[in-house]
């Protein structure tokens, strides 16, 4: 019984997240005493990343390699995987949790085959035969274990779960092509149209930025929030705010980091102006380093930084841009 | 068109760390003396369905499954417009899992039989599966958009936004199917009105039980749960802080290049 780990991908980019599930699926395989690592692959002129992921830990890669997957619209994609495994019978398949995937797929594919699921987790353990999925909950405030129960157990990982591994080019690996006919698939929901967001937050997600800059409530209005972008640019970093940030329209809620926005890891993350309310440090917390200025010094946000700055942001950020500059 | 929101209470998750308990033993978190909230993204999902009622000369239907306790939340639901509310409780209904619940939304839906749209927050604010939506689509076997922000109508279609990495795609789907509800800024729920509060205080709630839905107790508990926790606990986080120290915030910003560049972080 393999481990199957779910890679959509478009045929110029090969994504990070599911190499970080394919090296989830290495260590799991390790703990339940080494099972075969299989990846579905899935696209529109994707086959040549099959290469790719056996030198990063898969040890057959099944390939759905279809036109009408080139948007990888997520009710084709679902058809396709819910062949893959009436195909493949896995015991465990591992997604990455994005909108996709982990909000979509996972889900749906687990309710239609009345299976077990754990969405975003952090960490696999096993215990005898059972697989323990670690995720946090309430908000990042405690940890829980959770068992997934059925004929196929699925987990989705939370992005920087899992760090990819190293390519190694002997790797040996197989390459096949499924036989999946998405022909009968029927799209209900289809998109009709797209619209491109504001271009000074285009292509600056903090997804998977190194460094975020976030301002909050204390920026006070959106010339204060200027000085944001303005720090964010000198350090190349992408622009984060906190819930009042985003519901008063200074970033836009793709860019908003919390419990109802989105969850980050950077290497740095510098919150200006933002109390470190419970909502925000949910998507926070797990910043590597994460640098606070407030002037309150009992502002919640001092509990949770690593490097604190007491003082109004406008006395600091005009030299701290200036610094930056002459970096 | 008839929205139906599917809404969930939980402990408000403002509660600061310091405050947060939990019960290892429940696998819960502790009540306290803390208050119970409408979650939050059930919260924008009832602002999105009072949004479409507008729209459409529609009307809001929210359903919840809960004890007493939940009525508070049902009234705020109503108070900040939604027509009509509905509890569903049976002892059955405890510990229900996400299979669980979906299953007994689904019983509650077809008793309501007339509905157009059914919208879930994306996640709860609690344990944040994220499961209830989309397996209530699979039960209903209703077409499902997921993340979504917005719904406008379009002839006899909805058209619905979903905000994506470049900005946002447009859906479209034919009533009924389901949606799962994420925030932006076209979506800020509205405040419940003082009037509004009073008039819902008077509202009649009706109650249904797992007998009025005609669900086997067996089908929907403990027994048939597939998706378990069995183990909560606190993660340790103490966190050392390095104040910045400096007389002017000029200093003070200075120093901080500094120390980056010292410990290698830019």
């Amino acid at each position: 019984m393999s481990i199957l780990t779910f890679c959509a991908a478009s045929s110029e980019a090969l994504p990070d997240a599911p190499l970080e599930v394919l090296a989830a699926a290495r260590h799991l395989s390790e703990e339940l005493g080494g099972r075969d690592v299989h990846a579905l692959l899935l696209g529109s002129g994707v086959e040549e990343h099959a290469a790719r992921l056996i030198e990063q830990g898969a040890d057959g890669v099944f390939v759905v390699d279809d036109p009408q997957l080139e948007n990888l619209q997520a009710e084709l994609v679902l058809a396709a995987v819910e062949e893959a495994v009436e195909q493949l019978s896995p015991a465990v398949i591992i997604f990455p949790h994005n909108d996709l995937s982990g909000g979509h797929v996972a889900p749906r594919l687990a309710g239609r085959l009345k299976t077990g699921i754990v969405t975003d987790c952090t960490s696999i353990q096993v215990d005898g035969d059972t697989i323990r999925w670690l995720r946090p909950v309430y908000g990042g405030k405690a940890m829980a274990y959770m068992v997934a129960e059925g004929p196929l157990q699925i987990g989705t990982m939370r992005a920087l779960a899992y760090e990819p591994l190293e390519p190694d080019v002997s790797r040996d690996g197989t390459v096949e092509t499924l036989d999946v006919d998405l022909g009968a698939a029927s799209v209900d929901v289809p998109v009709v149209d797209q619209i491109v967001e504001e271009e000074e937050f285009a292509g600056r997600s903090i997804d998977r930025a190194d460094i975020i800059v976030s301002g909050g409530r204390g920026m006070g209005d959106e010339e204060g929030f200027e000085s944001i972008k303005r720090l964010a640019e000198v350090m190349d970093a992408a622009i984060g705010g906190s819930r009042p940030a985003a519901d008063s329209g200074w970033v836009p809620h793709s860019h908003l980091v919390g419990q109802t926005g989105k969850i980050v890891a950077p290497q740095l993350y510098i919150a200006i102006g933002i109390s470190g309310a419970p909502q925000h440090m949910s998507g926070a917390g797990s910043s590597k380093t994460i640098v606070a200025i407030n002037k309150d010094e009992d502002a919640p946000i001092f509990k949770a930084a690593h490097i604190g700055v007491v003082d109004e942001w406008e006395n600091v950020l005009p030299a701290l841009i200036e610094e930056l500059q002459e970096k | 068109m008839h929205t139906i929101v599917c809404m969930k209470q939980v402990i408000d998750p403002e509660v600061p760390p310091h405050l947060f308990e939990i019960d290892a033993e429940e696998m819960k978190q502790k009540r306290g003396t803390h208050p119970l909230v409408i979650s939050a993204y059930d919260e924008v999902a009832i602002e999105v369905g009072l949004q479409l009622k507008e729209k459409t000369d529609g009307k809001v239907t929210v359903i919840t499954i809960g004890g007493e306790d939940t009525v508070e939340s049902l009234h705020q639901a109503l108070a900040m417009g939604v027509d009509q509310a509905i509890r569903v409780t049976d002892p059955a209904f405890d510990d229900a899992d996400a299979f669980g619940k979906a299953r007994i939304l689904a019983a509650a839906l077809r008793k309501v039989e007339d509905f157009d749209v059914v919208l879930c927050g994306r996640q709860a604010g609690d344990v944040e599966l994220g499961l209830v939506g989309p397996f209530l689509a699979e039960e209903l076997d209703l077409p499902c958009a997921t993340i979504i922000a917005n719904l406008e109508p379009h002839d006899d279609k909805v058209r619905m936004r979903r905000p994506v990495e470049t900005g946002y795609e447009i859906l479209e789907a034919s009533p009924p199917f389901l949606g799962t509800v994420t925030n932006d800024e076209s979506n800020v729920p509205r405040y419940a009105s003082v009037r509004g509060m009073l008039a819902a205080r008077r509202a009649e709630i009706p109650v249904w039980s797992a007998d009025d839905l005609g669900i086997e107790p067996d089908h929907v508990g403990p027994a048939t749960s597939q998706i378990e926790m069995t183990e909560l606990f606190v993660p340790e986080t103490d966190v050392e802080i390095e104040l910045i120290q400096g007389e002017t915030g000029a200093e003070k910003a200075k120093n901080l290049v500094d120390y980056l560049k010292e410990e290698s972080l830019i």
